[in-house]
């Protein structure tokens, strides 16, 4: 257990170091997901580099995958592939 | 001539800030994607990312000689300190509070951060994120300081759906609401230029916090946004 303390900030509350502040994963899975269709995807990366939360990876073959622990289903990846190879599916 | 700088999405470092335990944004944040744009850009340069400051404007005199606090906006700012002088990097939502008129819409930052001495100053948007890429290195590299001014769609804010973030950044940037342009030591440069613009009311349509607008604010919003671009364009011409 952290014990709590209090410091005094300085004026415009600029926090410079994290103090007790803990990384932060999502922690529930999204209810829909990004699935990938290999046949159409031609590895641009769109999808990689627009996703926000920095879940979709280079797999090994090149193709393009996501961490579904990162994810929240916010569907940009299946919106900007330009093959459709991106379909959002329900997450068991 | 024209030199020309190519990327392609997989050439971009791999490396992962927000990695392995995520942010805690909303789903499809604009913010959260142009800062993750940006950090890529910057990887490799030997900027200091880890050290970088992020503040709130209040004190920053290039924000507050613009319109933008005065009509309530306090956008997100990165400052990363450079060899000489500093690379700011404002990161704007447009996060009003739910009020939205044309002046929140159409500020000049860059014009004023160049006016106030900045040597390289630009805007970009994460829904292009090669011209994002290659202006924060344009940024990184320039003798002195340099300002880039980042239009973040915010789906909750502005509210469209998660889905359709890069779609409106796309938007804006076609219907001239937000041009992207460059300003280096004085000289202008529209960098995404198209001859036939998208109609503003597709921009305005995609969001729900025009709503309450009538038509004939659309319409007053249309002919700044055109007067806007035709004072950039003079301005290219005069300068080449
Ligand atoms: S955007 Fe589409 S085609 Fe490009 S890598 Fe992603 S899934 Fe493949
Ligand atoms: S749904 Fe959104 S968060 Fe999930 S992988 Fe696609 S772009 Fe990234």
């Amino acid at each position: 257990m952290i014990s709590k303390t209090f410091k005094q900030e300085k004026v415009g509350c600029q926090l410079l170091e994290a103090g007790q502040a803990q990384p932060y994963t999502p922690g529930t899975k999204p209810q829909f997901g990004p699935v990938w269709d290999k046949t159409l995807c031609v590895r641009c990366a769109l999808c990689y580099i627009y996703c926000p939360d920095a879940a979709i990876s280079r797999q090994e073959d090149g193709f393009y995958d996501v961490d579904i622990k990162l994810c929240k289903g916010c569907g940009i990846c299946h919106r900007e592939c330009w093959f459709g190879a991106v379909s959002m599916q329900e997450v068991e | 001539m024209d030199t020309y700088t190519l990327y392609a999405a997989q050439f971009l470092p791999f490396k992962e800030h927000f990695g392995p335990k995520g942010h805690n944004a909303c789903k499809g944040c604009g913010v959260a994607l142009a800062v993750r744009q940006v950090y890529k850009a910057l990887e490799g340069s030997g900027a200091n990312i880890e050290q970088a400051k992020w503040q709130i404007p209040w004190e920053e005199s290039i924000i507050v000689n613009s319109g933008a606090i005065a009509a309530g906006s306090q956008p997100a700012l990165l400052s990363i300190a450079k060899k000489e002088g500093a690379l700011h990097i404002c990161f704007d939502n447009e996060c009003t509070g739910g009020r939205v008129d044309t002046a929140v819409m159409l500020k000049k930052l860059p014009a004023v951060a160049s006016a106030s001495g900045c040597d390289y100053s630009a805007t970009a948007c994460p829904s292009h994120p090669f011209d994002l890429v290659d202006k924060i290195r344009k940024a990184w590299d320039c003798a002195g300081s340099a300002f880039v001014h980042i239009l973040c769609p915010c789906p909750v804010g502005w509210g469209f759906e998660a889905e359709n973030t890069v779609k409106v950044g796309r938007k804006a940037v076609e219907s001239r609401v937000f041009p992207l342009y460059e300003i280096a030591q004085g000289y202008y440069k529209i960098t995404c230029e198209d001859p036939n613009p998208q109609p503003v009311e597709g921009y305005v349509k995609a969001q729900t916090r025009f709503a309450g607008w009538s038509a004939k604010k659309i319409i007053a919003l249309k002919e700044e946004v055109n007067a806007n671009l035709e004072l950039l364009k003079s301005k290219t011409q005069k300068t080449l």
